[in-house]
């Protein structure tokens, strides 16, 4: 298939290019910063811009709708941060793509007048964990910690790491790796770990790709233990292969009765190359796990490269980049996948999004649609692949949540010759829903 | 620069030549914005009057005025004295004194991070932000029994006031002053207590305070065996105080009685589904504001967690979060109350008192201007 080789061609520019994120924190925070949004903003080679940490104002009823209300760049990084999080003591992380910034700590302030601002951001010793992906706060035995996996790991063909931190001082407590090719045949491996999520005493993990995206690609699901922080067992999600790849499981979601009363706890995961949504019901009696079965198929039903999962009080959001949708589920439902109405029309590369209030009281929606940022063939930018340019609006577009309807698109492209990585709410507004 | 100061000159003499009004306005004040803000960016967004900035000269006028007796009719009480730094600006009275010798209906209210959270004052919420608050306690009788017009023309016979308000505002007006009073408020923030100090990172929470801050945070759930004191509901995460949309920050915590129900909001809303209800009060320094609620009724924060515990009193419009927050699972019966353990409790306590901030409550920037000046 076509995609097959383009994919591989872009495989070395893709370096460290690893693509999705879930945000599984979940608190309570209430103060809404109403409508700003922190992106992360990727320079792009032949615009000769950098990377850079923004706020950005989404409510298109506001007259500065799209605007930069700050801007740290950081010119010093080949590789940009990657995806931010909200710590449950409000403080705010990025995990980084490039070694010199693995995982970092981001100030915010605020001047006298209220206004927020981007102060910098500190890189964080990781003790060689290179290429973070995903962060999740949780307990084991009591005690809290900050969880974030490393794709790339301490490095190695088959590599990854689960990087157990203090929470309260950014200290590596433990690096969790089990390596296929150190752990033995049939032994419980971690391998370019992505996805996390958690469920009482048990943690789930995804095996994606392999940084390079040429190396090697993962078909499976990680249970850690978290009375011992040791893998235990391995989950195989894997059917379809529209693209001749193994499935590369990306995001994941414990699904649980915390979330919504009703919810029969199973994993829910996507997987980027099978472009499939899978369940994995769980026993809480017996910590077991059953079959995995296949509960949304993106060949048969057209989309394809699902990404995020993201919840509100009462809906569940899956994002597809092909051909950018995001997709609504009834919350309550859980773990089956039923409809609340029509998909929401964002734009190719549809991947992160936050909820929010406009300024008249209007429950938005806003959806970030880019799968990696990378150039154009068509400006001469030699990381461009069809592949990927076919993912990459550059926009964040803002829709009503009700209705779907799109009420305003900032394309960061055209706008301030970025891409932009990720988004987050400004403390707040997605912290709340995100999961 | 010279032409700069001959036109100033003949402006001048224009402006007085054309009315005397005219002269303050040539001379318009240049305030200093407030040099090095900072507060913590998990309080939220905030916002401050667009006439009424953060000024350095504004704050110095503001905490003057808010320890001068000569705000008051007969000169010998300033905001100051129901509202004491040490106290977090609380009196440590069940209700303040009044004037006539006779207790006012409330306990004085502690007076910090006053730019976030609900945007309404008072217990019953009846003022609409600080600037309309400031001048409320200057011209009740029982209070401070002061009248404007006269606070005016005594500030105007200060040279120094004079000076003061023309570096901040332009002349003295009862607007100007109510300004600076907001101003001072405003500026009085306390981020720098262990729980602060916690969540940034640079303080490690005691196991018992740690276990306190969890059940503090936690929805009961006794499905998922999950213990918690529901605190959160209400007092909010990271100021503790109630939340800012709307009336939500305001509730009725099981003090009373229907037929003792005090009328609270509804005196302002005239809804009498807000009966009972009061402003969720901030947490901040509670271990230095006893007694506690409305009407200082509780003693100690030991009474309080009792309160919360097994005293909770059932009306009609008691809050529903205090009515589903249950940790034991055997069927409540009429009873109401989160049935936490002596530990529990003490837990919780614990973590009230990391609350306490050191550094505010003995900050010179707030304290008594005229001190240094004796
Ligand atoms: C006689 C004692 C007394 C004096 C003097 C006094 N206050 Fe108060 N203050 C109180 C009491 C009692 C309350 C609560 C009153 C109520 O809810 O009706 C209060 C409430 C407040 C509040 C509301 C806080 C909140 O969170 O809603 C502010 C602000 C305040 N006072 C500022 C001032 C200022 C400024 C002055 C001087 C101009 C002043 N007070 C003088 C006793 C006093
Ligand atoms: C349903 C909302 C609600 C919940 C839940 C709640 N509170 Fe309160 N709290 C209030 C209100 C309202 C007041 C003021 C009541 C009054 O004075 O009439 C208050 C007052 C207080 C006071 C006294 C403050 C002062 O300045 O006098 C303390 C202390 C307190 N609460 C602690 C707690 C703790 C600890 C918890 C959890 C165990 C808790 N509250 C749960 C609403 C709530």
């Amino acid at each position: 298939m076509m995609l097959h080789n383009e994919l591989k061609g872009a495989l070395p520019a893709l370096l460290t290019a690893a693509l999705i994120a879930t945000a599984p924190a979940h608190t309570e925070a209430q103060v809404r910063e109403e409508s700003h949004g922190v992106v992360l903003l990727r320079g792009l080679p032949t615009l000769e811009t950098a990377h850079s940490i923004a706020i950005v104002e989404l409510d298109p009823e506001q007259a500065n709708f799209g605007e930069l209300l700050s801007e740290v760049e950081q010119p010093e990084m080949t590789h940009p941060l990657h995806h931010l999080y909200y710590s449950p003591a409000g403080r705010l992380y990025a995990t980084g793509l490039d070694p010199v910034c693995s995982l970092a700590e981001i100030g915010l302030e605020r001047d006298a007048t209220g206004a927020p601002q981007v102060t910098g951001f500190d890189c964080l010793d990781t003790q060689g964990q290179m290429v973070g992906e995903d962060i999740m706060w949780h307990s084991s035995n009591g005690k809290e910690y900050m969880f974030v996996t490393f794709m790339g790991g301490l490095g190695g063909d088959d590599g990854g790491t689960l990087g157990v931190f203090d929470p309260q001082s950014n200290a590596v407590v433990k690096v969790i790796e089990a390596r296929p090719s150190q752990v033995g045949a049939d032994q419980p491996y971690i391998m370019y770990p992505h996805g996390i999520s958690a469920f009482q005493d048990r943690m789930i993990i995804t095996s994606t790709v392999h940084p390079d995206l040429a190396t090697g690609v993962g078909n499976a699901l990680t249970v850690i233990d978290l009375n011992s922080l040791e893998p235990i067992q391995n989950i195989v999600v894997e059917n379809e292969k529209p693209l001749g790849f193994p499935s590369s499981p990306v995001e994941v979601l414990f699904a649980r009765p915390t979330m919504n009363e009703n919810i029969k706890p199973a994993v829910l995961v996507n997987t980027m190359f099978g472009f499939e949504t899978w369940k994995v019901p769980y026993d809480e009696a017996s910590k077991t796990f059953g079959s995995p079965e296949v509960l949304y198929s993106g060949v048969a039903n057209n989309t394809a490269v699902p990404l995020e999962f993201y919840g509100t009080e009462t809906e569940l959001f899956i994002s597809h980049a092909l051909p950018g949708v995001v997709k609504r589920y009834d919350l309550s439902k859980l773990p089956e996948l039923v409809s609340t109405g029509p998909d929401i029309q964002a734009e190719a590369g549809a991947h992160h999004m936050i909820f929010f209030k406009s300024k008249s009281g209007r429950d938005l929606i806003a959806i970030q649609n880019n799968l990696l940022n990378l150039g154009n063939a068509a400006d001469n930018d030699p990381t461009d692949v069809d592949f990927i340019a076919a993912v990459n609006a550059h926009t964040i577009t803002v829709h009503d949540l009700a209705t779907g309807e799109r009420l305003g698109t900032v394309n960061f492209r055209e706008k301030y010759n970025k891409g932009v990585d990720n988004l987050e709410g400004l403390f707040g507004s997605g912290f709340v829903h995100h999961h | 620069m010279a032409d700069q100061r001959w036109i100033a000159a003949v402006a001048a003499a224009v402006t007085i030549g054309g009315g005397a009004f005219f002269t303050v306005r040539a001379l318009p004040p240049d305030p200093t914005p407030v040099a090095g803000f900072s507060a913590p960016f998990v309080f939220g967004r905030f916002s401050v009057p667009q006439d009424n900035p953060l000024t350095e000269e504004a704050f110095a006028l503001g905490r003057r005025l808010f320890y001068d007796p000569v705000l008051s009719g007969s000169n010998d009480r300033s905001c100051a004295t129901c509202h004491i730094q040490r106290l977090a600006f609380t009196d440590g009275l069940p209700k303040a004194a009044g004037l006539d010798a006779e207790d006012l209906d409330f306990s004085s209210m502690s007076l910090v991070n006053l730019l976030w959270g609900q945007e309404r004052f008072f217990w019953d919420g009846r003022a609409l932000g600080l600037e309309q608050q400031a001048l409320l306690p200057i011209q009740n009788p029982r209070e401070m029994a002061q009248d404007l017009e006269g606070l005016v023309s005594e500030l105007n016979g200060s040279r120094q006031y004079r000076r003061m308000f023309r570096q901040a505002y332009g002349d003295v007006s009862s607007e100007n002053i109510a300004r600076a009073l907001a101003t001072f408020m405003r500026m009085l923030i306390s981020a720098d207590s262990k729980y602060d100090r916690f969540l940034r990172g640079e303080a490690k929470l005691s196991e018992q305070e740690e276990l306190g801050r969890k059940l503090f945070m936690a929805h009961p759930d006794t499905k998922a065996s999950l213990r918690g004191g529901n605190c959160i509901d209400c007092h909010s995460q990271f100021l503790t105080s109630g939340f800012r949309d709307g009336l939500d920050g305001f509730s009725n915590n099981g003090l009373d009685r229907d037929a003792d129900l005090p009328a609270g909001l509804m005196a302002v809303t005239g809804n009498p589904a807000h009966k009972g209800f009061f402003k969720v009060p901030t947490l901040r320094n509670i271990a230095v504001t006893a007694p506690y609620m409305h009407d200082g009724r509780l003693r100690t924060l030991e009474d309080v967690m009792d309160h919360y515990n097994d005293g909770v009193v059932v009306s009609d419009t008691l809050s529903p979060l205090i009515l589903e927050a249950d940790n034991a699972a055997s069927p409540p019966g009429s009873f109401v109350g989160l049935r936490l353990t002596d530990n529990e409790k003490a837990a919780i306590i614990a973590f009230l008192r990391t609350l306490t901030d050191e550094t505010f409550l003995s900050d010179d920037r707030f304290s008594n201007p005229f001190e240094g000046e004796k």
